[in-house]
């Protein structure tokens, strides 16, 4: 069961993608795609200009995608693939792995939640629908059009929110206060807010691509 | 031609009626629903020099007879039906053998043998004509701890025993075995069962052991031409006789059986009892009973049969060999999880607990039986010498008391069962002369290997513990020569002791390999249960993902009457896991806190930028509202 929807659910989720690509093609990446994908690549290395924290937060995100691919990896591979229980081997890294995505997270809500906070700019509709209700002009700056970050901002907020639950389904049941239904309860929590972690990630990943290749 | 068709009618109408008799259920096959004890005031039969039911027994009999079961209780029970339960139908090839049980185990000190024997097709033991057991010596060897029946009662082939048979007669079904409450019943002691099955007194042995009868002299004794219904005396020897208690028979000839339908436990533990030679716990009083006994409940609460005596012996997929209604529940996660299949709640049966295993991963129900946590002695660095009634002969006479003593069974080895689960096990390596023939190891006849390993290890002391002689390379070497010599083995001859295979090369040289038939034959240990609070797993993780824990990392002693092969093996090597990995693992859970650690405080962290950026949308819309006012 869980096999067939995070199948469906991923390719649903990439076919989306490509459809985005095709119906909203971001013009500047293929003017010169070479130089685009070297752009792109050149951003997994720390900038000289990045103050000391703009560095942590750099390195910081770096490692929060690679344990979210091994996490990705190790966690669907066998449930997709295989059809089977994540055992063995992959456990291990997984639950090594695990820890120290929890910490980048925790570092990246600190540091990008100010970033990422919703302004009235984000939603131009929303604000005039408040206007109307509450009849008082905006005090805030009048938004001209929709922020392009909108998506980015949603998705961090949705990676935040699904995080606690993805991480305390599983430290949870490690302790003793859940018995066998529980913990079976539990294990289905942590395995589908997992897919849809997973997902999100992808979209919030795709989203920050294309702002930079737009750049 | 017509003398022919009306001889085929008659022998048609016999057969039919024989048919009819069988089906034909006796007064006491079916209960009237009462759960009242019935009274057994019952007259005795004998049973006749041509296997006939003979005359009512009285105590004014010129010659007493014992009484038969077969004909005192099949009076009211169906003998022929309660012949193919369990504990009596193990010649029955066409029984299926169901999960591999305790072998009887033919130990010889002497030859360096130890070898699990059964009539079972469980794989790896072998059966008892294989050694040139006939199925009389079998019983004379082991039928001390049989409720009769079985081999005891098969028709012997080999025409030297015909008279021998015809002395000591068969060995009936012992009802009182198992059924009779009386405290007199003498299963071990002096002149009980086990003496007459000893002395061959298979017709007498089931009368002998009951509380009002009493059994002296000895079929083994006696010359071929004997006849038990017809003695004479002979000299300088005691003929078998019985004499019945002279209050034993009321006014009608009538003898009172104080029988129970429900088996007491201490019947059941005459042939099932273990102990565990740990040194803490090596006496009876210092070591406690199955927690389910200690509960209130007896042995046959779960192990339940009906007239039939299909007893249930209360393994996982056992339902797939035994058609009784109740076997799906009788197990250890039928009684206290229910059958999820069932149409109306089953679990909680008899008052078990519903286990809540907080903490458990469910992933461990998937790779262990409930007994690997909960079953058996808690396991030690090293596995423990294990004695069990049957193999060590316990609750008879003369028991060798010392813990070295043959066969060695070594418990609790955690290894995989064909289902993938892993279990508790009782262990035994078998050591036996054979002869290899492609890949097929025989075990060679006894009384062969008395005649030349018996005179090469004779050379040695043998310790008077009962333990193995030390044997060395050298006295392989020799017996293997001397075994080749000899016509009457065909194929190389060769020995299985520790695991390997010794045999000898082109140039006489002794090599030795791992070999399938040196493999150890496992049983699973059912009990003693322990109670949850002293189940594995109830402190931490660490009782078995330690890197020293002796779940996966304990070691299993390699039984061998070769000194130098004397050595241990990892319990991991019986349970199919990689030790580097399961090593590996179980170091990971000295981080496990740390995780723990790491992973709350970092949810704390995200749940505080949660809240915080929450409570400044609401002042957002709190401010917005204000503003309106």
């Amino acid at each position: 069961m869980f096999q067939t929807i995070s199948i469906v659910a991923f390719a649903v989720t990439f076919g989306c993608m490509v459809l985005n690509c095709v119906i909203s093609p971001c013009k500047e990446c293929w003017r010169h795609p070479l130089r685009k994908l070297v752009h792109l690549f050149t951003l997994l290395f720390i900038e000289q200009k990045l103050s000391p924290v703009g560095v942590l937060r750099k390195v910081v995100y770096l490692l929060a995608m690679l344990c979210f691919v091994i996490l990705a990896v190790t966690g669907f591979y066998p449930t997709i693939i295989l059809g089977e229980h994540i055992s063995g081997y992959l456990v291990m890294v997984h639950a090594t792995f695990a820890p120290i995505f929890a910490i980048c997270l925790a570092i990246l809500a600190v540091m990008w939640a100010r970033r990422c906070r919703f302004a009235y700019s984000d939603w131009p509709w929303f604000q005039r629908t408040v206007q109307r209700v509450t009849l008082v002009k905006s005090a805030g700056e009048q938004a001209q059009c929709e922020s392009s970050g909108l998506g980015q901002k949603i998705t961090f907020w949705l990676i935040i929110f699904l995080a606690l639950p993805l991480i305390l389904s599983i430290i949870l049941s490690m302790f003793p206060l859940f018995g066998t239904h529980w913990q079976e309860l539990l294990l289905s929590t942590h395995r589908y807010t997992a897919l849809v972690f997973a997902l999100v990630v992808i979209v919030h990943t795709y989203l920050v691509i294309r702002t930079k290749m737009q750049e | 031609m017509l003398l022919l068709c009306f001889s085929a009618a008659t022998v048609c109408f016999a057969n039919e009626a024989v048919g009819a008799n069988a089906d034909q259920k006796k007064l006491g096959d079916e209960s009237d629903g009462s759960r009242a004890h019935p009274t057994h005031l019952i007259p005795l039969f004998y049973e006749n020099d041509n296997g006939e039911k003979g005359e009512k027994i009285t105590p004014d009999d010129e010659l007493l007879l014992p009484f038969s079961t077969r004909w005192t209780c099949g009076e009211c029970h169906s003998y022929g039906i309660i012949g193919k339960g369990w504990h009596f139908n193990a010649t029955d090839p066409n029984v299926a053998p169901g999960r591999p049980g305790q072998p009887w185990i033919l130990a010889d000190a002497r030859t360096g043998t130890q070898i699990p024997l059964s009539y079972r097709r469980w794989p790896g033991t072998f059966k008892p004509e294989q050694l040139g057991l006939t199925p009389r010596a079998f019983t004379k060897l082991f039928g001390r701890h049989t409720p009769g029946g079985g081999a005891g009662e098969l028709e012997t082939e080999d025409p030297d025993e015909i008279m021998r048979q015809f002395i000591s007669g068969k060995l009936e079904i012992n009802c009182l075995s198992c059924h009779n409450a009386h405290p007199g019943q003498n299963q071990g002691g002096m002149g009980g069962y086990a003496v007459q099955i000893a002395r061959e007194n298979f017709r007498w042995a089931a009368a002998g052991a009951c509380e009002f009868a009493s059994v002296s002299g000895s079929a083994t004794d006696m010359p071929e031409t004997y006849d038990p219904f017809m003695p004479e005396p002979v000299r300088d020897k005691i003929p078998p006789t019985i004499s019945y208690r002279e209050d034993a028979f009321d006014r009608e000839n009538q003898v009172f059986f104080d029988i129970l339908r429900e088996v007491p436990a201490h019947r059941c533990y005459f042939c099932h009892s273990n102990l565990y030679l740990d040194k803490k716990h090596a006496e009876k009083w210092s070591s406690d009973e199955d927690v389910h006994l200690k509960a209130g409940l007896t042995c046959v609460d779960c192990h339940r049969n009906g007239i039939d005596h299909k007893i249930i012996r209360g393994y996982e997929s056992e339902d797939t060999v035994l058609r009784n209604p109740l076997v799906a529940t009788s197990s250890c996660e039928g009684c206290h999880l229910g059958d999820k299949y069932s149409s109306s709640p089953v679990a909680g049966r008899l008052g078990a607990p519903v286990p809540e295993h907080p903490g458990i991963p469910p992933v461990h129900f998937e790779k262990l039986t409930c007994t690997a946590c909960h079953s058996g002695p808690w396991p030690s660095q090293k596995t423990h010498l294990t004695k069990t009634s049957r193999a060590h002969r316990l609750g008879t006479l003369n028991v060798n008391k010392s813990h070295d003593v043959l066969p060695h069974i070594i418990s609790p080895v955690f290894a995989k069962q064909p289902n993938g689960k892993i279990t508790p096990h009782k262990l035994l390596w078998p050591a036996f002369w054979g002869s290899l023939k492609g890949q097929d190891v025989t075990p060679i006849a006894l009384e062969i290997v008395r005649q030349t390993a018996g005179k090469v290890i004779a050379k040695e002391k043998l310790p008077l513990s009962g333990n193995w002689p030390a044997l060395t390379a050298e006295h392989i070497t020799e017996v293997l020569t001397l075994l080749s010599s000899q016509k009457s083995i065909k194929g190389e001859p060769v020995y299985i002791s520790g695991g390997k295979l010794y045999s000898l090369d082109d140039s006489a040289k002794l090599c030795e390999e791992e070999h399938q038939s040196a493999k150890p034959y496992l049983w699973p240990i059912g009990h003693n249960v322990r109670p949850a609070a002293q189940s594995l797993g109830v402190r931490y993780c660490t009782d078995c993902h330690a890197t020293d824990a002796p779940f996966f990392f304990g070691d299993v002693t390699v039984d061998s009457p070769i000194v130098a092969a004397r050595e241990a093996k990892k319990m991991i090597e019986f349970q199919g896991i990689s030790p580097s990995y399961a090593w590996a693992f179980a170091f990971s859970f000295v981080f496990r806190p740390f995780m723990k650690f790491i992973c709350l405080g970092s949810c704390a962290v995200l749940a505080g930028v949660l809240l915080l950026y929450a409570l400044k949308l609401l002042a957002c819309v709190a401010k917005a509202l204000t503003e309106r006012d």
